[in-house]
């Protein structure tokens, strides 16, 4: 699993690649949290190269949008391939965070 | 990942509801018996609970398909159960015990009694959990000994189909109202890997009458019961949960047996996409 | 949302949704929440109505008072409950075999009740709002659920209200909708999706049939269990899902309140009252704390 940090004006955007499961879960909980521990708390997950993810890939997720919630900001979701979107449609993710087609869309949703 | 005694990860397969969807367990089974990954605990919803009833009992998938295929025949909904019906219409002439089944369990009883007949879940090679609903107060009811016919007959009793079923001093209705997918279960009992085969309710197309809008309703309620039970116990434990979900281009009807090669190998194709992830896993314990 | 960037002065105050859950006539109970929330000046960010509680979410979100939505309550349930049913329907419904090609079965006549919510909510769009509001709703045809935030604020509470079988399905936007409470009874859902802070979420449980001995009584029985199951499994995952508060208020009431029991309402009114009375410490403790502890995007511990 990759991951490849974008900074926008005031939205940063985490390319993820690969599989966010659970042997990949805390170095990309890491990777994020240290985004948001920068003061980077309006993020987007560009997740259209993740072929896969599993239970503890969705709890490094969740926790990435709690914390970055908790300061103030949020973290959204873009691109999710359908095997992917099956999965976070069946865990509750669609209700509870922004999800979006395409990454300009969900960099454009935090405003100006 | 490893289990609490520090041996290889308890691996579990959890079957949920979807009536004849549910042989697509032997798919995903077949698929595991070539790669020699066991599974040490099963446990089953309505129709999945047929499933994982034969294979905790230890017949080979063959012999499961041979069992399972004679279920799904239209004599287990012919019969019609008048006494049941008449009762629910006109109380005060027929009395009404306020279980209603308007088909008569007899045919399903007999159809259950092959694979299952005098068996007791004592007797499996593997730990083996069914699970209901309590009719009184709506709460999940798992059920780990004694009859296992007893067990699945209550967890299949579809409401209005068929009649609750009494096991101890309970009356229980189908397990989809409570837990359509028991992940938590597994968990419980102290699975590591937890292998969720689920199976969304399919909706009709044209909704034409008032029975079908009332099984639409019931199927919206199963699939977001599903859903909801999925992500809560997804976030709330540690376990990593691999979800097994077939996919079917068709509609598969309740009779549609011709169609069992097709799910069976649905269900392969489902476990197929899930094993490279859970290999690296079982490497890793 | 704080919409700050790390050169802006800091959003501090916690953002506040309240939820109105799916509940029937018991729903009126919200109106003692709003009206603590009123007499504590506690404002509120966001609110969100599923099913019996659209109306009311609804009201609040136009700015009425708590006495005023009292006043109405009772008009508003009986218009939704007529005496007469709609005999073509009904006929149609209870006959499958004679019923070709209708998407659209409901018991009730729902013409008086769509009169009654137009008037109470002057007819008002989502966009003439100040505060935002979501109507939830379910697809009757993929069960999807489908939060309304734009468009006719009747026609939301319309749809939400559709309770299957009794009132017919809805369309709005091509969707044939239905109760919101079929796929999300207290919508907590879309309060954590909009970035709300605080929650304050009212919900109430199907009431148990322990007289089974009609086929009311058994089909009841079963609706309630799922409805409650589901009530419980959504909950427990929002519970956990969320990054902050989530503060239930489920008012205990001590007798059976049925769909036409409107001369309860005060009642009603009263136990919401109490038990969001209850919260209020709590509440208080949690705006303060957060008012205090949130840092602005772009500083950092």
């Amino acid at each position: 699993m990759e991951i490849h940090v974008e900074r926008h004006t005031t939205v940063t955007v985490v390319r993820i690649a690969g599989s966010v499961d659970g042997l990949t879960a805390d170095t990309l909980l890491a990777a994020l949290q240290a985004e948001v521990d920068g003061g980077h708390v309006r993020l987007v997950g560009d997740l259209s190269a993740v072929d896969y993810t599993s239970s503890a890939g969705l709890r490094a997720l969740l926790a990435t949008v709690k914390q970055a919630r908790q300061k103030g900001g949020d973290f959204r979701l873009a691109g999710a391939v359908p095997q992917v979107s099956r999965v976070l449609e069946m865990s509750g993710f669609t209700s509870i965070l922004k999800m979006y087609e395409e990454v300009e869309v969900a960099l454009a949703s935090f405003g100006s | 990942m490893s289990a609490a005694d520090g041996g290889a990860p308890r691996v579990a397969l959890v079957i949920g509801a979807g009536s004849v969807k549910c042989a697509a367990a032997l798919g995903l089974w077949r698929v595991l018996k070539r790669e020699g990954i066991d599974i040490d605990l099963v446990v089953g919803c309505s129709g999945g609970s047929i499933y994982a009833g034969v294979m905790a009992l230890g017949l080979g998938v063959e012999e499961c398909e041979e069992m399972t295929h004679g279920l799904w025949r239209r004599e287990i909904t012919e019969r019609a159960d008048w006494r049941s019906m008449l009762g629910a219409l006109f109380p005060k002439l027929f009395g009404f015990n306020g279980r209603l089944g308007m088909v008569h369990d007899a045919p399903l009883l007999k159809a259950l009694s092959t694979p299952f007949g005098g068996r007791d879940f004592a007797e499996t090679k593997i730990p083996l959990h069914v699970v209901a609903t309590d009719l009184a107060n709506g709460e999940q009811v798992t059920l780990s000994e004694g009859s296992i016919l007893n067990a699945i007959r209550a967890s299949v009793a579809i409401p209005y189909v068929w009649q609750p079923w009494k096991v101890g001093e309970r009356w229980l209705l189908d397990g989809c109202l409570s837990a359509p997918l028991p992940v938590d279960v597994a968990m419980r009992e102290g699975a590591d890997l937890i292998l969720a085969m689920g199976f969304e309710s399919p909706y009709p197309r044209r909704i034409r009458s008032g029975t079908r809008y009332a099984f639409q309703i019931n199927s919206i309620y199963t699939n977001n019961l599903l859903r909801a039970n999925y992500a809560f116990h997804n976030l709330a434990h540690h376990a990593e949960i691999i979800p097994v979900l077939p996919e079917f281009g068709e509609n598969i009807g309740l009779f549609d047996t011709h169609k069992f090669p097709y799910v069976i190998e649905q269900g392969e194709r489902a476990m197929e996409a899930q094993l490279p992830y859970l290999k690296q896993l079982l490497a890793t314990a | 949302m704080s919409e700050a960037s790390s050169s802006e002065a800091p959003c501090a105050r916690p953002r506040v949704g309240v939820v109105i859950g799916s509940g029937g006539l018991k729903c009126a109970a919200s109106i003692g929440l709003w009206r603590v929330l009123r007499r504590e000046n506690i404002d509120v960010d966001l609110f969100v109505g599923c099913s019996g509680g659209s109306i009311y979410a609804a009201r609040m979100a136009l700015g009425f008072e708590p006495d005023e939505i009292e006043r109405d309550a009772g008009e508003l349930w009986d218009a939704g409950l007529p005496k007469r049913f709609h005999y073509p329907t009904l006929i149609r419904t209870l006959l499958p075999w004679f019923f070709r090609r209708r998407r659209r079965m409901g018991l009730l006549n729902d013409s008086p009740f769509l009169d009654a919510v137009g008037r109470a909510v002057r007819h008002s769009t989502f966009e003439q709002l100040k505060t935002p509001l979501f109507i939830m709703a379910t697809d009757l045809e993929t069960g999807e659920r489908v939060p309304i935030s734009e468009g006719s604020i009747t026609e939301a509470v319309r749809a939400s209200s559709a309770i299957p079988i009794w009132f017919r399905p809805w369309v709005i936007g091509g969707r044939l909708l239905v109760d919101g409470g079929v796929a999300d009874p207290m919508p907590v859902s879309v309060a954590i999706r909009e970035g709300c802070d605080i929650i304050i979420a009212m919900g109430f449980e199907q009431p148990r049939y322990d007289q089974l001995g009609t086929l009311l009584g058994a089909a009841g029985q079963v609706t309630s269990i799922s409805m409650n199951n589901l009530l419980r499994a959504t909950f427990a995952f929002y519970n956990v899902a969320h990054h902050a508060e989530i503060i239930p208020i489920i008012p205990e009431f001590d007798r059976r309140i049925g769909l036409g029991d409107t001369h309860l309402i005060h009642y009603i009114v009263e136990r919401g009252e109490r038990a969001a009375e209850a919260e209020v410490p709590y509440l208080r403790r949690l705006l303060a704390a957060r008012t205090a502890a949130v840092p602005a995007a772009g500083e950092t511990r």
